[in-house]
């Protein structure tokens, strides 16, 4: 019996390393367990080896080095069953669809039912309510980004990966997003990664910060976030949230002063 | 490396230019009458006014034959451009055969039409076989062209999209790539839409019964001036009409054109595999040529097999007097191939980059350049060769303006490309219009020149042979006219594949001298 594809699942990488052709590092000896069902937030100077680590673990690119299981099978596995989504740091909307066409392709590359109100209900969702009928280049960055987070929601995925998604969307729209994402991931129980610049962000959406090294990717740091759920604004801007948002940056800052130790490579 | 043009689309998109057409086809038509009624007398030239007293009489005849050939050139253009559509297809979905593929595309391409036209009339025997197949035959390469940049024209995202919901190359096929490629399709069936009524006329020199290529040849065997001009000026009409009528069908199509990624056309692979490559390609061939004779059984008496060629240009008594009548008809037609060709190319470039420096003449050119490329103008050999006689001038200005307009409009094409950022950079330097041309403009033109170059060479070749062939009775096209009707099929068919072959090597001596070019001037561009 093939597994449900929306049940959410740990996701294990040992060893993890990607070497390029022309002989970049961009990844290496990296061990990692995230919790089946929670948020977790990688953060690491740009060219580090984010985007790299998202799609090994997503199964689009192959490991140099290591191996990814999600919910102890190799990522192909979960590719089959079209059980996770990728929000991609390009939105890669296709430019001939409308931002409705391009969720229902989703849906239909996936093999899941279009179901019309729900479609309707995500574009709401992230902000887009009468742009459903809109072509992407008629759209602003951000708006176009939030297409793709939509786009990424609309299989009800168990393992949703977000690649920089809120780059390019406004702060009014991001916060608004910030909480409204949460929600949906809590009561769906999907496993999150998020890659983001923000450490704010990290804090405010995720369970768990991984600070990476500069290029390879290494872990420097592993912050658990305990606030409780649904969270604010306010939250991160109180003690506590303050005290991890503190954590993170020192953690960040240590790691591109240069050669820090890497804790977790042992 | 790919190079990333979101404003500049295919220029099949940009608006025509909506009075700069009219103006200089007025111009145009001016000059001619002008012209034509100097000469008149001289049994030359056709004015304008003459051309259309011949209409107005004759036009019963006209619509006749033009029906006709309209027929076999739409059958043509169907199967020619299905034909490249699958074979693209294939190529995308299993990628490895692309090289292949494209190879043995390229070499059918070469075939000397007015070759193949004769063989394909034994085959056939009368009717309209051969038109269709030459009208075919004149399309699916300059479809298929595009199609295989357009098919690969999408960022890598869209395919790991397609991928992330655990699908394969038949979704990203449909879902992405067809899409993405459909202005390249239209663009290449822009150029075949002309290039079939080119392929059906020329298939109609073949002796067929009815068509506007019969007619041609009949007025210049009659020396029919008023004929002659009537008949290219048809055939001019409706590659114009054919041309705009699938631009007006494009744009229709594609309201909202997707952002366009220009790849090399073709990866600029290490020297050994394109080896292995023209090896694959040659092996196959042969065994495809081998094989059709064999499957379709043949007559051995005009169908000769690679073994016969092989005999007649090595082992049989008269070899070396078959490779020397060979070699001196070739050595005829370079004497007028390659003048014509380089000063095509020259003449196309030379143009565009003048046009840049003045960019108000550039906007009546454009249009008028982009109509006259679709233009057959093998259909006006005879004219050229009846304005400039039957010496070398005619033909060589013959093949330079076949060779001509596809340069100028790549490269003027290719000239606008030039990078928005970089462009402003150089404003930032108050560098002049000359220093920007040679800085960005030329390197930035470099790919489509070399496209247009090499698409030149197997065109280039046709056209000296049609002249050779209706005209001068010189070269290796009037050597392989006057075998078809002596039925010395040896010689054709040693003729087809000598010219093929060659013609074949020239297209590829154009993409080593693009490569080396390339890393000289343009690195960033070379794949
Ligand atoms: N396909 C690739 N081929 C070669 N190098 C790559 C490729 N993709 C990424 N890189 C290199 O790997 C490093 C990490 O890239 P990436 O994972 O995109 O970083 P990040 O997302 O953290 O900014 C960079 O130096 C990048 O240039
Ligand atoms: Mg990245």
């Amino acid at each position: 019996m093939a597994p449900d594809p929306a049940m959410p699942a740990q996701i294990v990488c040992t060893g993890l390393g990607k070497t390029f052709g022309g002989g970049t590092e961009a990844v290496q000896a990296l061990d990692l367990t995230l919790a089946a069902g929670q948020t977790t937030a990688l953060v690491g100077p740009s060219g580090c080896g984010k985007s790299t680590l998202l799609r090994m673990i997503a199964g689009l690119e192959e490991p140099s080095f290591g191996t990814v299981t999600i919910g102890g099978a190799p990522p192909s596995e979960t590719l089959r069953h079209a059980g996770l989504s990728v929000a991609f740091q390009d939105p890669s909307l296709l430019p001939w669809r409308s931002v409705r066409g391009n969720i229902e392709l989703a849906l239909r590359l996936a093999r899941r039912p279009v179901d019309v109100a729900a479609v309707e209900a995500l574009i709401a969702l992230v902000g887009l309510d009468g742009f459903g009928d809109t072509k992407p280049a008629e759209l602003s960055g951000g708006m176009r980004q939030r297409a793709a987070i939509a786009r990424a929601l609309a299989t009800k995925p168990g393992l949703l990966l977000l690649d920089e998604p809120f780059g390019a969307v406004d702060e009014l729209t991001r916060q608004q997003l910030a909480q409204d994402l949460p929600r949906i991931w809590e009561a769906q129980r999907t496993t999150t990664v998020l890659v983001t610049h923000s450490v704010s962000e990290a804090v405010l959406l995720s369970d768990r910060v991984i600070v990476l090294s500069p290029r390879p990717a290494q872990i420097v740091a592993d912050i658990d976030i305990p606030l409780p759920r649904p969270r604010s604004p306010d939250m991160v801007r109180s003690d506590a949230g303050a005290g991890h948002i503190d954590a993170v940056f020192a953690a960040l800052s240590e790691s591109r002063a240069g050669s820090p130790p890497p804790m977790a490579a042992q | 490396m790919t190079v990333t043009t979101a404003p500049a689309r295919p220029a099949i998109l940009q608006k025509p230019v909506s009075f700069a057409p009219w103006i200089s086809t007025a111009i145009l038509l001016a000059l001619w009458e002008l012209a034509g009624r100097q000469l008149s007398g001289t049994f030359v030239l056709a004015s304008p006014s003459e051309v259309l007293r011949y209409l107005a009489e004759e036009w019963r005849m006209m619509a006749r034959a033009l029906a006709v050939t309209l027929g076999n050139a739409a059958l043509g253009f169907v199967f020619g451009n299905l034909a490249a559509i699958a074979l693209a297809t294939l190529a995308s979905v299993w990628p490895r055969t692309e090289r292949v593929v494209a190879g043995l595309a390229l070499l059918v391409f070469c075939l000397p039409l007015v070759a193949t036209g004769p063989i394909l009339r034994v085959l056939f025997g009368p009717g309209d076989g051969p038109q269709i197949v030459l009208a075919a035959l004149a399309v699916y390469y300059t479809t298929l062209i595009p199609l295989l940049v357009g098919l690969r024209a999408a960022p890598a995202t869209w395919f790991d999209l397609v991928r992330s919901y655990g699908r394969g190359r038949v979704s990203a096929l449909v879902h992405v790539r067809a899409m993405a490629a459909l202005p390249y399709l239209f663009t290449g069936l822009q150029i075949a839409a002309p290039a079939a009524f080119l392929g059906a006329m020329v298939g109609e020199f073949t002796g067929a019964e009815r068509g506007m290529g019969v007619l041609t040849v009949r007025a210049i065997r009659a020396l029919d001036v008023e004929m002659t001009w009537a008949l290219a000026t048809v055939a001019t009409g409706v590659a114009i009409l054919a041309y705009a009528v699938i631009g007006a069908l494009a744009r229709r199509v594609l309201k909202a054109p997707p952002p366009v990624i220009l790849a090399a056309p073709a990866p600029a692979g290490a020297r050994s595999s394109a080896l292995q490559t023209g090896a694959i390609v040659t092996v196959l061939a042969l065994l495809a040529w081998w094989g059709a004779i064999r499957v379709f059984d043949l007559n051995p008496f005009f169908a000769k097999g690679p073994g016969d060629v092989f005999a007649a240009l090595i082992l049989a008594d008269d070899a070396a007097e078959t490779r020397a009548t060979l070699a001196g008809a070739l050595g005829e037609t370079l004497v007028f191939l390659l003048p014509g060709y380089i000063a095509g190319l020259l003449a196309g470039a030379g143009l565009a980059m003048l046009l840049v420096l003045m960019p108000i003449l550039a906007g009546t050119a454009m249009p008028l350049a982009i109509a006259l490329r679709s233009v057959p103008i093998v259909t006006t050999a005879p004219l050229v060769v009846l304005l400039l006689g039957r010496g070398a001038t005619g033909t060589i200005v013959l093949v330079a303006v076949m060779v001509f307009f596809p340069t100028f409009v790549a490269c003027l094409h290719g000239l606008r490309q030039a990078p928005g950022q970089i462009m402003d950079v150089l404003d930032s330097y108050a560098a002049g219009p000359v220093t920007r041309l040679i800085r960005v403009r030329i390197p930035a033109m470099l790919p489509a020149f070399f496209a247009a170059a090499r698409m030149a060479v197997p065109a280039s070749v046709l056209a000296v042979t049609v002249v050779e062939w209706l005209a001068t009775g010189a070269g290796v096209g009037s050597l392989m006219a006057l075998s078809a009707s002596l039925s010395d099929y040896d010689m054709l068919w040693s003729a087809v594949v000598l010219v093929s072959a060659l013609s074949a090597l020239g297209y590829a001596a154009v993409g080593a001298v693009e490569r080396r070019i390339l890393t000289l001037y343009a690195p960033e561009q070379v794949a």
